[in-house]
Protein backbone atom coordinates (compact mmCIF):
# COMPACT_ATOMS: atom_id res chain seq x y z
CA UNK A 1 0.00 0.00 0.00
CA UNK A 2 1.14 3.53 -0.68
CA UNK A 3 1.23 6.26 1.93
CA UNK A 4 -1.61 8.80 1.80
CA UNK A 5 0.00 10.98 4.44
CA UNK A 6 3.65 11.00 5.39
CA UNK A 7 5.17 13.16 8.10
CA UNK A 8 8.91 13.58 8.57
CA UNK A 9 10.08 15.47 11.64
CA UNK A 10 7.12 17.89 11.65
CA UNK A 11 7.57 20.82 14.05
CA UNK A 12 5.03 23.50 14.87
CA UNK A 13 5.27 26.41 17.29
CA UNK A 14 2.79 29.06 18.32
CA UNK A 15 5.05 31.91 19.35
CA UNK A 16 7.34 30.55 22.06
CA UNK A 17 5.30 27.39 22.63
CA UNK A 18 6.41 24.37 20.66
CA UNK A 19 3.32 22.23 20.09
CA UNK A 20 4.73 19.61 17.74
CA UNK A 21 8.29 18.47 18.45
CA UNK A 22 9.09 16.27 15.51
CA UNK A 23 6.32 13.98 14.34
CA UNK A 24 7.15 11.04 12.10
CA UNK A 25 4.35 8.84 10.88
CA UNK A 26 2.76 7.28 7.83
CA UNK A 27 -0.89 6.77 7.00
CA UNK A 28 -1.56 4.13 4.36
CA UNK A 29 -4.23 4.58 1.71
CA UNK A 30 -7.56 3.12 2.79
CA UNK A 31 -6.72 2.84 6.45
CA UNK A 32 -8.44 4.30 9.50
CA UNK A 33 -5.76 6.03 11.50
CA UNK A 34 -6.61 7.04 15.06
CA UNK A 35 -4.79 9.74 17.02
CA UNK A 36 -5.31 9.70 20.77
CA UNK A 37 -3.74 11.58 23.63
CA UNK A 38 -4.42 14.10 26.37
CA UNK A 39 -5.59 17.60 25.46
CA UNK A 40 -2.72 19.84 24.49
CA UNK A 41 -0.72 16.94 23.16
CA UNK A 42 -0.75 18.46 19.66
CA UNK A 43 -2.97 15.91 17.92
CA UNK A 44 -5.51 18.47 16.66
CA UNK A 45 -2.72 20.80 15.57
CA UNK A 46 -1.10 18.00 13.60
CA UNK A 47 -4.43 17.26 11.90
CA UNK A 48 -4.81 20.93 10.93
CA UNK A 49 -1.30 20.94 9.47
CA UNK A 50 -2.31 18.20 7.03
CA UNK A 51 -4.64 20.54 5.10
CA UNK A 52 -2.46 23.55 5.78
CA UNK A 53 -4.83 25.34 8.14
CA UNK A 54 -1.64 25.63 10.20
CA UNK A 55 1.80 26.21 8.67
CA UNK A 56 4.51 23.88 9.90
CA UNK A 57 7.84 25.35 11.02
CA UNK A 58 10.13 22.46 10.21
CA UNK A 59 10.08 19.01 8.68
CA UNK A 60 8.18 17.73 5.68
CA UNK A 61 4.56 16.76 5.31
CA UNK A 62 3.27 14.91 2.25
CA UNK A 63 -0.29 14.15 1.18
CA UNK A 64 -0.61 11.63 -1.63
CA UNK A 65 3.04 12.20 -2.49
CA UNK A 66 2.74 16.01 -2.73
CA UNK A 67 4.37 18.40 -0.29
CA UNK A 68 1.79 20.27 1.82
CA UNK A 69 1.90 24.06 1.41
CA UNK A 70 5.12 24.19 -0.62
CA UNK A 71 6.60 23.27 -3.95
CA UNK A 72 10.11 21.98 -4.19
CA UNK A 73 12.33 22.97 -7.10
CA UNK A 74 15.83 21.66 -6.72
CA UNK A 75 16.94 22.54 -3.20
CA UNK A 76 14.58 25.49 -2.87
CA UNK A 77 11.12 25.50 -1.35
CA UNK A 78 8.49 27.84 -2.75
CA UNK A 79 5.42 28.71 -0.73
CA UNK A 80 2.19 27.86 -2.53
CA UNK A 81 -0.24 30.64 -3.42
CA UNK A 82 -3.60 30.75 -1.65
CA UNK A 83 -5.32 29.49 -4.79
CA UNK A 84 -2.95 26.52 -5.05
CA UNK A 85 -3.48 25.65 -1.39
CA UNK A 86 -7.24 25.84 -1.95
CA UNK A 87 -6.88 23.48 -4.93
CA UNK A 88 -5.21 20.86 -2.73
CA UNK A 89 -7.76 21.26 0.03
CA UNK A 90 -10.56 20.22 -2.32
CA UNK A 91 -9.41 16.62 -2.02
CA UNK A 92 -9.18 16.61 1.78
CA UNK A 93 -12.42 16.59 3.73
CA UNK A 94 -12.45 17.90 7.26
CA UNK A 95 -14.94 17.47 10.09
CA UNK A 96 -14.64 19.77 13.08
CA UNK A 97 -15.36 19.31 16.76
CA UNK A 98 -17.77 22.28 16.69
CA UNK A 99 -19.39 21.21 13.37
CA UNK A 100 -18.92 24.68 11.80
CA UNK A 101 -21.92 24.27 9.54
CA UNK A 102 -22.93 27.44 7.71
CA UNK A 103 -25.81 28.67 9.89
CA UNK A 104 -27.43 30.80 7.17
CA UNK A 105 -27.86 27.82 4.85
CA UNK A 106 -30.11 24.78 5.13
CA UNK A 107 -28.64 21.29 5.53
CA UNK A 108 -29.02 20.71 1.78
CA UNK A 109 -27.45 24.07 0.88
CA UNK A 110 -24.56 23.35 3.24
CA UNK A 111 -23.79 20.17 1.33
CA UNK A 112 -24.29 21.82 -2.10
CA UNK A 113 -22.17 24.90 -1.40
CA UNK A 114 -18.66 23.62 -2.11
CA UNK A 115 -19.42 21.49 -5.20
CA UNK A 116 -21.24 24.43 -6.83
CA UNK A 117 -18.83 27.18 -5.77
CA UNK A 118 -15.54 25.30 -5.94
CA UNK A 119 -15.96 22.52 -8.48
CA UNK A 120 -18.45 24.39 -10.65
CA UNK A 121 -20.99 21.58 -10.59
CA UNK A 122 -24.44 22.60 -11.84
CA UNK A 123 -26.97 23.38 -9.14
CA UNK A 124 -29.34 20.63 -10.20
CA UNK A 125 -26.61 17.98 -10.15
CA UNK A 126 -25.28 19.24 -6.82
CA UNK A 127 -28.75 19.17 -5.31
CA UNK A 128 -29.32 15.59 -6.39
CA UNK A 129 -25.93 14.50 -5.06
CA UNK A 130 -26.50 16.38 -1.80
CA UNK A 131 -29.82 14.62 -1.40
CA UNK A 132 -28.11 11.25 -1.82
CA UNK A 133 -25.42 12.15 0.70
CA UNK A 134 -27.97 13.30 3.26
CA UNK A 135 -29.81 10.02 2.76
CA UNK A 136 -26.56 8.17 3.32
CA UNK A 137 -26.12 9.85 6.73
CA UNK A 138 -29.79 9.22 7.49
CA UNK A 139 -31.02 12.81 7.26
CA UNK A 140 -33.03 13.05 4.06
CA UNK A 141 -36.01 14.34 6.06
CA UNK A 142 -33.91 17.22 7.45
CA UNK A 143 -32.69 18.62 4.11
CA UNK A 144 -34.66 21.86 4.46
CA UNK A 145 -33.73 22.51 8.10
CA UNK A 146 -31.25 25.14 9.22
CA UNK A 147 -28.39 23.93 11.46
CA UNK A 148 -29.92 25.64 14.50
CA UNK A 149 -32.96 23.38 14.10
CA UNK A 150 -30.85 20.21 14.25
CA UNK A 151 -29.40 18.31 17.18
CA UNK A 152 -25.64 18.13 17.62
CA UNK A 153 -25.47 14.63 16.22
CA UNK A 154 -27.54 15.60 13.19
CA UNK A 155 -25.36 18.68 12.59
CA UNK A 156 -22.22 16.58 12.69
CA UNK A 157 -23.70 14.11 10.21
CA UNK A 158 -24.55 17.00 7.86
CA UNK A 159 -20.95 18.18 8.30
CA UNK A 160 -19.71 14.74 7.23
CA UNK A 161 -22.02 14.81 4.20
CA UNK A 162 -20.73 18.30 3.36
CA UNK A 163 -17.12 17.06 3.40
CA UNK A 164 -18.01 13.97 1.34
CA UNK A 165 -19.68 16.13 -1.33
CA UNK A 166 -16.22 17.10 -2.59
CA UNK A 167 -15.30 13.42 -3.15
CA UNK A 168 -12.23 13.63 -0.95
CA UNK A 169 -9.48 11.03 -1.02
CA UNK A 170 -8.75 11.69 2.62
CA UNK A 171 -11.01 12.60 5.54
CA UNK A 172 -9.79 14.37 8.67
CA UNK A 173 -11.91 14.11 11.81
CA UNK A 174 -11.05 16.52 14.62
CA UNK A 175 -12.70 15.10 17.75
CA UNK A 176 -16.00 14.70 15.88
CA UNK A 177 -17.95 13.48 18.90
CA UNK A 178 -16.42 15.55 21.71
CA UNK A 179 -19.08 18.29 21.58
CA UNK A 180 -21.97 15.83 21.55
CA UNK A 181 -24.32 14.58 24.24
CA UNK A 182 -23.36 10.99 25.11
CA UNK A 183 -26.51 9.54 23.59
CA UNK A 184 -25.84 11.25 20.23
CA UNK A 185 -22.28 9.94 19.86
CA UNK A 186 -23.43 6.59 18.47
CA UNK A 187 -25.17 7.97 15.38
CA UNK A 188 -22.05 9.87 14.28
CA UNK A 189 -19.75 6.92 14.92
CA UNK A 190 -22.11 4.71 12.89
CA UNK A 191 -21.72 7.00 9.87
CA UNK A 192 -17.94 6.99 10.30
CA UNK A 193 -17.88 3.22 10.64
CA UNK A 194 -19.84 2.89 7.40
CA UNK A 195 -17.40 5.24 5.70
CA UNK A 196 -14.46 3.15 6.92
CA UNK A 197 -16.05 0.01 5.54
CA UNK A 198 -16.28 1.68 2.13
CA UNK A 199 -12.50 2.09 2.19
CA UNK A 200 -12.12 5.82 2.86
CA UNK A 201 -8.75 6.89 4.21
CA UNK A 202 -9.51 8.51 7.54
CA UNK A 203 -7.43 10.22 10.19
CA UNK A 204 -9.45 10.46 13.37
CA UNK A 205 -8.51 12.46 16.45
CA UNK A 206 -10.73 10.93 19.10
CA UNK A 207 -11.40 10.06 22.68
CA UNK A 208 -13.66 7.16 21.67
CA UNK A 209 -11.45 4.21 22.51
CA UNK A 210 -14.21 1.78 21.59
CA UNK A 211 -14.33 3.18 18.06
CA UNK A 212 -10.54 3.13 17.76
CA UNK A 213 -10.39 -0.49 18.81
CA UNK A 214 -13.23 -1.62 16.59
CA UNK A 215 -12.67 0.37 13.41
CA UNK A 216 -9.08 1.60 13.62
CA UNK A 217 -6.32 0.02 11.55
CA UNK A 218 -3.52 1.88 13.31
CA UNK A 219 -3.32 4.02 16.38
CA UNK A 220 -0.90 6.62 17.63
CA UNK A 221 -0.69 7.90 21.18
CA UNK A 222 0.66 11.44 21.34
CA UNK A 223 1.78 13.41 24.36
CA UNK A 224 3.68 16.68 24.69
CA UNK A 225 4.07 17.08 20.95
CA UNK A 226 5.68 13.74 20.24
CA UNK A 227 4.49 10.28 19.25
CA UNK A 228 4.82 8.14 22.36
CA UNK A 229 3.49 4.86 21.08
CA UNK A 230 2.16 3.56 17.78
CA UNK A 231 0.81 0.29 16.56
CA UNK A 232 -2.27 -1.85 16.16
CA UNK A 233 -5.13 -0.31 18.15
CA UNK A 234 -6.16 -3.56 19.81
CA UNK A 235 -2.58 -4.15 20.99
CA UNK A 236 -1.86 -0.61 22.15
CA UNK A 237 -5.18 -0.24 23.93
CA UNK A 238 -5.09 -3.59 25.73
CA UNK A 239 -1.40 -3.89 26.52
CA UNK A 240 0.36 -0.52 26.23
CA UNK A 241 4.09 -0.79 26.53
CA UNK A 242 4.87 2.78 27.45
CA UNK A 243 4.25 4.02 31.00
CA UNK A 244 2.71 7.30 29.84
CA UNK A 245 0.26 5.42 27.62
CA UNK A 246 -0.65 3.15 30.49
CA UNK A 247 -1.45 6.00 32.86
CA UNK A 248 -3.49 7.84 30.16
CA UNK A 249 -5.49 4.75 29.24
CA UNK A 250 -6.15 3.86 32.88
CA UNK A 251 -7.85 7.23 33.24
CA UNK A 252 -9.99 7.18 30.09
CA UNK A 253 -10.94 3.53 29.77
CA UNK B 1 -21.99 -2.97 20.80
CA UNK B 2 -24.41 -1.45 23.22
CA UNK B 3 -27.12 -3.66 24.63
CA UNK B 4 -30.52 -3.43 23.02
CA UNK B 5 -32.55 -1.27 25.36
CA UNK B 6 -36.22 -2.18 25.30
CA UNK B 7 -38.23 0.95 24.83
CA UNK B 8 -40.90 1.64 27.42
CA UNK B 9 -44.48 1.77 26.34
CA UNK B 10 -45.28 5.49 26.16
CA UNK B 11 -48.81 4.78 27.37
CA UNK B 12 -47.56 3.28 30.61
CA UNK B 13 -47.93 5.63 33.60
CA UNK B 14 -44.71 6.52 35.38
CA UNK B 15 -44.30 5.14 38.88
CA UNK B 16 -44.81 7.41 41.92
CA UNK B 17 -47.76 9.42 43.18
CA UNK B 18 -50.15 10.90 40.65
CA UNK B 19 -49.53 14.65 40.10
CA UNK B 20 -52.00 16.92 41.89
CA UNK B 21 -53.19 20.20 40.43
CA UNK B 22 -51.67 23.02 42.53
CA UNK B 23 -54.13 25.70 43.72
CA UNK B 24 -53.31 29.12 42.17
CA UNK B 25 -51.95 31.70 44.62
CA UNK B 26 -54.32 34.49 45.62
CA UNK B 27 -52.51 37.42 47.17
CA UNK B 28 -52.94 41.19 47.45
CA UNK B 29 -50.48 42.76 44.96
CA UNK B 30 -48.04 45.46 46.10
CA UNK B 31 -49.39 48.97 45.37
CA UNK B 32 -46.90 51.25 43.66
CA UNK B 33 -48.07 54.70 44.79
CA UNK B 34 -44.88 56.32 43.48
CA UNK B 35 -45.86 55.28 39.96
CA UNK B 36 -49.21 57.06 40.19
CA UNK B 37 -47.50 60.26 41.33
CA UNK B 38 -44.83 60.19 38.61
CA UNK B 39 -47.48 59.47 35.94
CA UNK B 40 -49.50 62.48 37.12
CA UNK B 41 -46.46 64.78 37.04
CA UNK B 42 -45.53 63.61 33.55
CA UNK B 43 -49.09 64.11 32.27
CA UNK B 44 -49.23 67.60 33.77
CA UNK B 45 -45.94 68.57 32.11
CA UNK B 46 -47.12 67.22 28.74
CA UNK B 47 -50.46 69.01 29.10
CA UNK B 48 -48.82 72.35 29.80
CA UNK B 49 -46.62 72.04 26.68
CA UNK B 50 -49.66 71.22 24.51
CA UNK B 51 -51.57 74.11 26.09
CA UNK B 52 -48.71 76.53 25.44
CA UNK B 53 -48.65 75.64 21.74
CA UNK B 54 -52.43 75.89 21.46
CA UNK B 55 -52.21 79.42 22.82
CA UNK B 56 -49.43 80.45 20.42
CA UNK B 57 -50.21 82.44 17.30
CA UNK B 58 -49.86 79.47 14.92
CA UNK B 59 -51.76 79.15 11.69
CA UNK B 60 -52.39 75.37 11.87
CA UNK B 61 -54.29 75.47 8.60
CA UNK B 62 -51.01 76.16 6.79
CA UNK B 63 -49.81 72.59 7.23
CA UNK B 64 -52.65 70.76 5.42
CA UNK B 65 -52.79 73.55 2.81
CA UNK B 66 -49.15 73.17 1.85
CA UNK B 67 -48.80 69.45 2.62
CA UNK B 68 -48.91 68.39 -1.03
CA UNK B 69 -47.49 71.63 -2.41
CA UNK B 70 -45.43 70.99 -5.56
CA UNK B 71 -42.26 72.44 -4.12
CA UNK B 72 -42.62 70.45 -0.90
CA UNK B 73 -43.19 67.25 -2.87
CA UNK B 74 -40.16 67.89 -5.08
CA UNK B 75 -38.22 68.58 -1.87
CA UNK B 76 -39.31 65.21 -0.49
CA UNK B 77 -38.19 63.57 -3.71
CA UNK B 78 -34.78 65.28 -3.60
CA UNK B 79 -34.33 64.32 0.05
CA UNK B 80 -35.09 60.68 -0.72
CA UNK B 81 -32.80 60.61 -3.77
CA UNK B 82 -29.99 62.18 -1.77
CA UNK B 83 -30.52 59.74 1.11
CA UNK B 84 -30.47 56.69 -1.15
CA UNK B 85 -27.46 57.75 -3.23
CA UNK B 86 -25.43 58.87 -0.22
CA UNK B 87 -26.15 55.57 1.53
CA UNK B 88 -25.12 53.63 -1.58
CA UNK B 89 -21.80 55.47 -1.59
CA UNK B 90 -21.59 54.97 2.17
CA UNK B 91 -22.31 51.22 2.13
CA UNK B 92 -20.11 50.38 -0.86
CA UNK B 93 -17.30 52.55 0.48
CA UNK B 94 -17.83 51.17 3.97
CA UNK B 95 -17.53 47.51 2.94
CA UNK B 96 -14.45 48.36 0.90
CA UNK B 97 -12.84 50.27 3.77
CA UNK B 98 -13.70 47.52 6.27
CA UNK B 99 -12.08 44.86 4.09
CA UNK B 100 -9.07 47.16 3.57
CA UNK B 101 -8.85 47.75 7.31
CA UNK B 102 -8.81 43.99 8.00
CA UNK B 103 -6.34 43.35 5.18
CA UNK B 104 -2.96 41.84 5.97
CA UNK B 105 -1.32 44.47 3.77
CA UNK B 106 -0.11 47.16 6.23
CA UNK B 107 -0.16 49.96 3.62
CA UNK B 108 -3.76 49.27 2.62
CA UNK B 109 -4.97 48.93 6.20
CA UNK B 110 -3.25 52.16 7.30
CA UNK B 111 -4.80 54.09 4.42
CA UNK B 112 -8.23 52.84 5.48
CA UNK B 113 -7.44 53.74 9.08
CA UNK B 114 -6.42 57.27 8.03
CA UNK B 115 -9.57 57.78 5.94
CA UNK B 116 -11.81 56.72 8.81
CA UNK B 117 -9.83 58.86 11.27
CA UNK B 118 -10.17 61.93 9.06
CA UNK B 119 -13.83 61.67 8.09
CA UNK B 120 -15.06 60.64 11.51
CA UNK B 121 -13.00 63.30 13.19
CA UNK B 122 -14.38 66.31 11.30
CA UNK B 123 -17.99 67.60 11.33
CA UNK B 124 -20.10 66.86 8.24
CA UNK B 125 -21.11 70.49 7.95
CA UNK B 126 -17.46 71.54 7.73
CA UNK B 127 -16.82 68.81 5.13
CA UNK B 128 -19.79 70.05 3.09
CA UNK B 129 -18.45 73.61 3.10
CA UNK B 130 -15.01 72.38 2.12
CA UNK B 131 -16.43 70.53 -0.91
CA UNK B 132 -18.55 73.57 -1.76
CA UNK B 133 -15.64 75.99 -1.61
CA UNK B 134 -12.96 73.89 -3.30
CA UNK B 135 -13.53 76.10 -6.32
CA UNK B 136 -11.32 78.70 -4.64
CA UNK B 137 -8.30 76.40 -4.89
CA UNK B 138 -9.05 74.44 -8.06
CA UNK B 139 -9.89 76.29 -11.23
CA UNK B 140 -10.53 73.25 -13.37
CA UNK B 141 -11.64 69.67 -12.89
CA UNK B 142 -9.18 67.87 -15.13
CA UNK B 143 -9.36 64.12 -15.64
CA UNK B 144 -6.88 64.09 -18.52
CA UNK B 145 -8.46 63.15 -21.84
CA UNK B 146 -11.78 62.00 -20.36
CA UNK B 147 -13.19 65.13 -18.79
CA UNK B 148 -12.30 68.75 -18.31
CA UNK B 149 -14.53 71.51 -17.06
CA UNK B 150 -14.51 74.55 -14.87
CA UNK B 151 -14.70 73.61 -11.20
CA UNK B 152 -17.90 75.56 -10.55
CA UNK B 153 -19.64 73.73 -13.40
CA UNK B 154 -18.36 70.38 -12.20
CA UNK B 155 -19.04 70.78 -8.50
CA UNK B 156 -22.78 71.45 -8.53
CA UNK B 157 -24.67 71.70 -5.22
CA UNK B 158 -25.95 68.17 -5.86
CA UNK B 159 -22.46 66.71 -6.25
CA UNK B 160 -21.28 68.70 -3.23
CA UNK B 161 -24.10 67.27 -1.16
CA UNK B 162 -23.62 63.74 -2.45
CA UNK B 163 -19.85 63.64 -1.92
CA UNK B 164 -20.04 65.38 1.42
CA UNK B 165 -22.66 63.03 2.84
CA UNK B 166 -21.56 59.82 1.08
CA UNK B 167 -17.85 59.98 1.84
CA UNK B 168 -18.53 60.88 5.45
CA UNK B 169 -21.01 58.01 5.75
CA UNK B 170 -18.47 55.54 4.33
CA UNK B 171 -16.27 56.12 7.37
CA UNK B 172 -19.09 55.24 9.77
CA UNK B 173 -20.26 52.29 7.69
CA UNK B 174 -16.69 50.97 7.62
CA UNK B 175 -16.67 50.64 11.39
CA UNK B 176 -20.10 48.97 11.37
CA UNK B 177 -19.01 46.51 8.68
CA UNK B 178 -15.74 45.78 10.43
CA UNK B 179 -17.60 44.92 13.64
CA UNK B 180 -19.90 42.67 11.61
CA UNK B 181 -17.06 40.84 9.86
CA UNK B 182 -15.25 40.31 13.16
CA UNK B 183 -18.42 38.94 14.76
CA UNK B 184 -18.44 35.86 12.50
CA UNK B 185 -16.85 32.83 14.15
CA UNK B 186 -13.41 31.91 12.82
CA UNK B 187 -14.57 28.32 12.45
CA UNK B 188 -16.73 29.45 9.53
CA UNK B 189 -13.70 30.70 7.60
CA UNK B 190 -11.82 27.52 8.46
CA UNK B 191 -14.66 25.30 7.33
CA UNK B 192 -14.92 27.19 4.03
CA UNK B 193 -11.16 27.02 3.49
CA UNK B 194 -11.11 23.33 4.33
CA UNK B 195 -13.65 22.81 1.53
CA UNK B 196 -11.27 24.53 -0.87
CA UNK B 197 -13.10 27.84 -1.14
CA UNK B 198 -10.95 30.84 -2.04
CA UNK B 199 -10.49 33.86 0.19
CA UNK B 200 -12.90 35.97 -1.87
CA UNK B 201 -15.59 33.30 -2.13
CA UNK B 202 -15.36 32.67 1.61
CA UNK B 203 -15.89 36.36 2.28
CA UNK B 204 -18.75 36.74 -0.20
CA UNK B 205 -20.61 33.47 0.34
CA UNK B 206 -19.97 32.62 3.98
CA UNK B 207 -18.71 35.51 6.09
CA UNK B 208 -20.58 38.54 4.69
CA UNK B 209 -24.09 36.99 4.79
CA UNK B 210 -23.55 36.13 8.45
CA UNK B 211 -22.04 39.52 9.20
CA UNK B 212 -25.20 41.09 7.78
CA UNK B 213 -27.11 40.12 10.90
CA UNK B 214 -24.80 42.38 12.89
CA UNK B 215 -24.46 45.01 10.14
CA UNK B 216 -28.13 45.55 9.24
CA UNK B 217 -29.63 46.97 12.47
CA UNK B 218 -27.08 49.81 12.88
CA UNK B 219 -27.23 50.42 9.12
CA UNK B 220 -30.98 50.98 9.43
CA UNK B 221 -30.21 53.57 12.05
CA UNK B 222 -27.66 55.13 9.70
CA UNK B 223 -30.28 55.39 6.92
CA UNK B 224 -32.71 57.14 9.26
CA UNK B 225 -29.90 59.37 10.46
CA UNK B 226 -28.88 60.11 6.89
CA UNK B 227 -32.43 61.10 5.98
CA UNK B 228 -32.31 63.72 8.69
CA UNK B 229 -28.72 64.76 8.02
CA UNK B 230 -29.61 65.63 4.41
CA UNK B 231 -31.22 68.77 5.85
CA UNK B 232 -27.67 70.07 6.40
CA UNK B 233 -27.10 70.42 2.67
CA UNK B 234 -29.51 73.36 2.67
CA UNK B 235 -26.38 75.20 3.80
CA UNK B 236 -24.67 74.54 0.46
CA UNK B 237 -27.66 75.77 -1.54
CA UNK B 238 -29.07 72.39 -2.42
CA UNK B 239 -32.87 72.46 -2.56
CA UNK B 240 -34.30 69.52 -0.66
CA UNK B 241 -37.23 69.28 1.75
CA UNK B 242 -35.85 71.57 4.45
CA UNK B 243 -34.60 74.26 2.08
CA UNK B 244 -37.91 74.34 0.18
CA UNK B 245 -39.92 74.52 3.43
CA UNK B 246 -37.68 77.31 4.68
CA UNK B 247 -38.16 79.27 1.44
CA UNK B 248 -41.92 78.83 1.46
CA UNK B 249 -42.02 79.87 5.09
CA UNK B 250 -40.01 83.02 4.40
CA UNK B 251 -42.09 84.16 1.44
CA UNK B 252 -45.48 83.36 2.98
CA UNK B 253 -44.59 84.67 6.42
CA UNK B 254 -45.41 81.33 8.06
CA UNK B 255 -41.86 80.50 9.14
CA UNK B 256 -42.65 78.22 12.08
CA UNK B 257 -45.58 76.56 10.33
CA UNK B 258 -43.33 75.64 7.40
CA UNK B 259 -40.82 74.11 9.82
CA UNK B 260 -43.61 72.07 11.41
CA UNK B 261 -44.60 70.91 7.96
CA UNK B 262 -41.04 69.79 7.19
CA UNK B 263 -40.84 68.03 10.57
CA UNK B 264 -44.09 66.18 9.82
CA UNK B 265 -42.73 64.96 6.50
CA UNK B 266 -39.45 63.83 8.12
CA UNK B 267 -41.45 61.94 10.76
CA UNK B 268 -43.53 60.16 8.11
CA UNK B 269 -40.45 59.19 6.10
CA UNK B 270 -38.48 57.92 9.09
CA UNK B 271 -41.50 55.91 10.28
CA UNK B 272 -41.77 54.18 6.90
CA UNK B 273 -38.04 53.41 7.00
CA UNK B 274 -38.38 51.88 10.48
CA UNK B 275 -40.99 49.45 9.19
CA UNK B 276 -38.76 48.48 6.28
CA UNK B 277 -35.86 47.95 8.66
CA UNK B 278 -37.94 45.50 10.71
CA UNK B 279 -38.56 43.28 7.71
CA UNK B 280 -34.94 43.35 6.52
CA UNK B 281 -33.71 42.38 9.99
CA UNK B 282 -36.20 39.53 10.00
CA UNK B 283 -34.83 38.28 6.67
CA UNK B 284 -31.23 38.18 7.87
CA UNK B 285 -32.22 36.51 11.16
CA UNK B 286 -33.04 33.29 9.31
CA UNK B 287 -30.88 30.43 10.45
CA UNK B 288 -29.86 32.18 13.65
CA UNK B 289 -33.26 31.90 15.29
CA UNK B 290 -35.20 28.68 15.54
CA UNK B 291 -38.42 30.52 14.85
CA UNK B 292 -38.60 33.84 13.05
CA UNK B 293 -40.48 36.55 14.96
CA UNK B 294 -43.99 37.14 13.63
CA UNK B 295 -44.63 40.09 11.37
CA UNK B 296 -47.13 42.60 12.81
CA UNK B 297 -49.66 41.38 10.24
CA UNK B 298 -49.22 37.76 11.35
CA UNK B 299 -49.66 38.87 14.96
CA UNK B 300 -52.93 40.64 14.13
CA UNK B 301 -54.21 37.56 12.32
CA UNK B 302 -53.21 35.29 15.23
CA UNK B 303 -55.09 37.55 17.64
CA UNK B 304 -58.18 37.61 15.46
CA UNK B 305 -58.33 33.82 15.12
CA UNK B 306 -57.76 33.32 18.84
CA UNK B 307 -60.50 35.85 19.59
CA UNK B 308 -63.01 34.10 17.37
CA UNK B 309 -62.17 30.69 18.81
CA UNK B 310 -62.48 32.10 22.33
CA UNK B 311 -65.93 33.53 21.64
CA UNK B 312 -66.96 30.12 20.33
CA UNK B 313 -65.90 28.54 23.62
CA UNK B 314 -67.90 31.02 25.70
CA UNK B 315 -70.93 30.41 23.57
Amino acid sequence: MTAMVKAEGVHKSFGQVEVLKGIDLEVATGEVFCLIGPSGSGKSTFLRCINHLEKINAGRLYVDGDLVGYRQKGDKLYELKDAEVALKRRDIGMVFQRFNLFPHKTALENVMEAPVQVRGVSKAAARERAGQLLERVGLSDKAGNYPSQLSGGQQQRVAIARALAMDPKLMLFDEPTSALDPELVGEVLDVMRQLAEEGMTMIVVTHEMGFAREVGDSLVFMDGGVVVEAGDPREVLTSPRHERTQSFLSKVL
Amino acid sequence: MSADITKKDPEATPPGPAPTRAAPIKAVPVRHYGRYVSALIALAALGSVVYAFSQGDINWGFIPDYFFNDRILSGVRETLILTVLSMVIGVVGGVLLAVMRLSKNPVVSSIAWFYIWFFRGTPVLVQLFVWFNLGFVFEYMNLGPFYKDEWSDFMTPFLTALLGLGLNEAAYMAEICRAGLLSVDEGQTEAAHALGMSQGKTLRRIVLPQAMRVIVPPTGNEVINMLKTTSLVAAVQYYELFKHAQDIGMTSGATVEALFLAATWYLILTSILSVGQYYIERYYARGSLRQLPQTPWQKVRAHLTSLSSRSEVTR
